[in-house]
């Protein structure tokens, strides 16, 4: 958590810098609902560890959660924005052979969690301010932290016991590219295609065995919202 | 204000989404090192096999389908689980060790519900590493052997890995010391008892019927539980220690007299270590007994994660070598100058050479106290086959002190012993043997033995084990001829002995 609060922090002190200076216009301050359409583009390493047969990987589907963003406007073409998805629970299942022993495994729902991830970009809008229809692109960085990490009965079937999950947080880039609709001065439409970079460490402890591997993925959000300036 | 109350709402959201849930919890950790304590409360599963899958586990490979004709086809699947425990060292201090808990599974009645418990002793191993819970490891045969033999034909099986090998905190292996060893599996078998109520099947529970058992060192230990458990007055309902050094006293005197034994140079090491670090009068300094070629790093040779091949090529162990083969002469005394001799017989033969392991200085010290103060099963057996009276050398004092013959004690519930009458590692007449004429006046059926390389007698419930036994040998001859055999023997006995334990065990 220190490290996300420091993310928000330079956050905050840098759409306070580029607020100085902008070409104001006639709401600074927008909030975004709508959806989040996630595919976890996933690759990661097979388990290791004691009494891990070889072969043994994880996959994760894609979720919807819901989307909530705060957007300042810094200038004419020049957005802060700060997004965050409801943290959606994420399944992990088994990637590999159909059974561990006699326990089944491939695709079978391992463990689940739900992780925050919390977004700042910086987004530049293209055409004139007052043109309904402005695309726009962003980059930024985006912090993972993962809560209500649960191995699941099946999970604690294959791994031999109740067993603990651990994922660091990740800091990465993020990128976004999007169009900007506006109905009217107050409100908005916003579709926008999103990626990210997550690394982690998964390491589970079963009666003090520990097994790990290395995950990375790459959340590909597509995101449908509406916008409500002030 | 009103922007800023919307930039704190998002950042208040962001924290109560972070706030929001638990994370899962592994296994409770043990703060006690009381003995027998489980350290992790479940114990961790390493592997769950149904009766087909075990059976097409066995059917993979030669020995496993040579097992699965002898052990019958499984009626329950196993739960492989590796325990860890608190025990203590043989000086009392608390140590940590760890083995297996094989608990039946499935639907069959024999496989659910209160089930007895087979506490099982392993032979030697080499192998720093050995885990007998992990079945997944092809090198594990014994840990195959009785979960087809035992667990799966509904017995709940507990297997120690003894202190000194696994994840143990112990540095050496107390080999073949009784009273710790014998507090190892009674350890092991306390932590198991803990850990079944919390196991994926915790409707299979111990039934209080209690068996002991065990193979070559794990034979020895089988029979010091059954003494332990006797003193603490909970004898088991049945014991079958096979192939054991249980005379040890008189096993390591006809070594010392020049019939040694196979594995002599391996078991060696183990035994003095042990003996030194329990007892610390068996050597001064390590050339007090081996010679200076190897004596430097004996002391922590074994077990070792070097495959014992590896330290026979390395030069850090010969292979057959226990003495020299220019054996010492004792002035004035031509008959123990003459018994020293390299004998005749080409198997014990095969323990002299040069280089080799044990000088001939302690051979002698060895010897000269054996001479002095017999035991009564070597060389020639005499009435009761009693214990050296006064024994004054540091490793007869130890083997004396770890014989089972120690104690006065006699079983308390029925005993089968069983072994092979050619075994060239673990001698049977000078084992299994002496132990039936040391209990000869007890009543009929107290104390049963088994030799499998006996005529099979018509009826005998035994007949089929000694058949298959005989059988199995003949295939090693004509496979690999008279030599070949003779190096499997003491590795041939266990299976069949093993079938018979449990064909035993179902009287009770």
């Amino acid at each position: 958590m220190e490290r996300m609060t420091a993310v928000l922090s330079v956050a905050a002190l840098l759409s306070a810098a580029a607020s100085v200076g902008r070409a104001d216009s006639e709401y600074d301050n927008t909030v975004r609902a709508g959806v989040y359409y996630l595919h976890y583009a996933l690759s990661a390493d097979d388990i290791s560890g004691p009494y891990v047969p070889p072969g043994l990987n994880i996959d994760v589907p894609d979720v919807v959660t819901l989307y909530l963003a705060y957007v300042r406007k810094l200038s004419s073409h020049w957005d802060f924005e700060f997004a965050l998805g409801y943290p959606p629970l994420t399944k992990t299942e088994g990637k590999g052979p159909a059974t561990v022993g006699s326990v089944p495994y491939n695709g079978q729902v391992i463990s689940t969690a739900r992780w925050v991830a919390p977004t700042v970009l910086f987004n530049y809008e293209f055409r004139d301010p007052s043109a309904s229809l402005r695309p726009y692109v962003g980059v930024g960085i985006n912090y993972t932290h993962f809560i209500d990490k649960q191995s699941t009965a099946q999970g604690d079937a294959v791994s031999g016991g109740p067993t603990s999950i651990s994922l660091p947080d990740s800091v990465g880039p993020a990128a976004t590219v999007g169009l900007v609709y506006r109905l009217t001065p107050r409100w908005s439409f916003y579709a926008s295609y999103s990626a990210s970079m997550v690394n982690a460490r998964l390491t589970a402890n079963t009666a003090g065995v520990i097994r790990t591997t290395h995950i990375e993925f790459w959340p590909l959000a597509l995101v449908v919202s509406a916008g409500f300036s002030f | 204000m009103i922007k800023t109350g919307c930039t704190l709402g998002v950042l208040v959201m962001a924290g109560m989404l972070a706030a929001c849930g638990s994370d899962s919890s592994s296994a409770t950790v043990a703060t006690s090192n009381a003995r027998g304590t489980l350290i992790y409360d479940p114990p961790l599963r390493i592997a769950s096999l149904t009766a087909a899958a075990l059976q097409s586990q066995l059917s993979s490979t030669a020995s496993g389908q040579q097992l699965a004709e002898l052990a019958g086809t499984p009626v329950c699947g196993v739960d492989f689980y590796y325990e860890q425990y608190w025990t203590v060292d043989p000086v009392g201090a608390p140590a940590t060790a760890s083995g297996a808990l094989m608990v039946p599974t499935g639907t069959a009645a024999q496989c659910t519900g209160a089930r007895p418990i087979v506490l099982y002793a392993h032979g030697t191993q080499t192998d720093k590493a050995f885990n007998i819970a992990d079945v997944s490891n092809t090198a594990n045969t014994e840990g195959a052997l009785i979960a087809a033999v035992f667990a799966a034909q509904g017995y709940i099986v507990v297997a120690t890995n003894y202190t000194g090998y696994d994840t143990s905190s112990l540095s050496y292996h107390p080999f073949l010391n009784g009273d710790q060893q014998s507090k190892d599996m009674i350890d092991s078998l306390t932590a198991a008892r803990a850990a079944l109520p919390h196991s994926f099947t915790p409707a299979t529970t111990d039934s209080g019927q209690l068996f002991v058992t065990g193979y070559s060192e794990g034979g020895y230990v089988a029979m010091a539980t059954v003494k332990a458990l006797q003193a603490a007055g909970t004898p088991p309902a049945a014991s079958a220690p096979m192939s054991g050094p249980y005379a040890l006293e008189a096993l390591v005197d006809a070594v010392f007299y020049g019939n040694v034994n196979i594995g002599s140079t391996v078991l060696s090491p183990l035994l003095t270590t042990s003996y030194q670090r329990a007892y610390g009068n068996i050597y001064q300094y390590t050339t007090d007994v081996y010679e200076p070629a190897y004596a430097p790093n004996i002391e922590s040779l074994l077990p070792s994660i070097m495959p014992v091949d590896t330290l026979f090529q390395q030069g850090k162990l010969p292979e057959t070598a226990l003495f020299n083969s220019t054996t010492p002469v004792i002035p004035g005394n031509p008959l123990l100058t003459a018994a020293l001799a390299v004998p005749t017989n080409p198997v014990f033969a095969a323990g002299f050479g040069s280089p080799n392991l044990v000088t001939n200085d302690y051979r002698l010290s060895y010897v000269l106290d054996a001479a002095a103060n017999p035991d009564g099963a070597v060389p020639v057996p005499q009435p009761g086959v009693p214990l050296a009276a006064n024994p004054q050398q540091g490793l007869r004092k130890a083997t004396n002190l770890n014989d089972m013959r120690n104690g006065n004690w006699v079983p308390m519930s029925p005993m089968l012993m069983c072994g092979g009458d050619q075994d060239p590692t673990v001698f049977f007449s000078v084992d299994t043997g002496t132990m039936q004429a040391h209990w000869a006046a007890l009543p009929t059926g107290l104390v049963t033995v088994l030799d499998v390389n006996a005529p099979p007698t018509p009826g005998d419930p035994f007949a089929a084990v000694q058949a298959g036994f005989q059988q199995a040998l003949a295939n090693l001859i004509a496979a690999g001829g008279p030599q070949a055999a003779v190096e499997s023997y003491h590795t041939t006995v266990a299976p069949f002995c093993t079938v018979a334990a449990r064909g035993f065990f179902s009287q009770f």
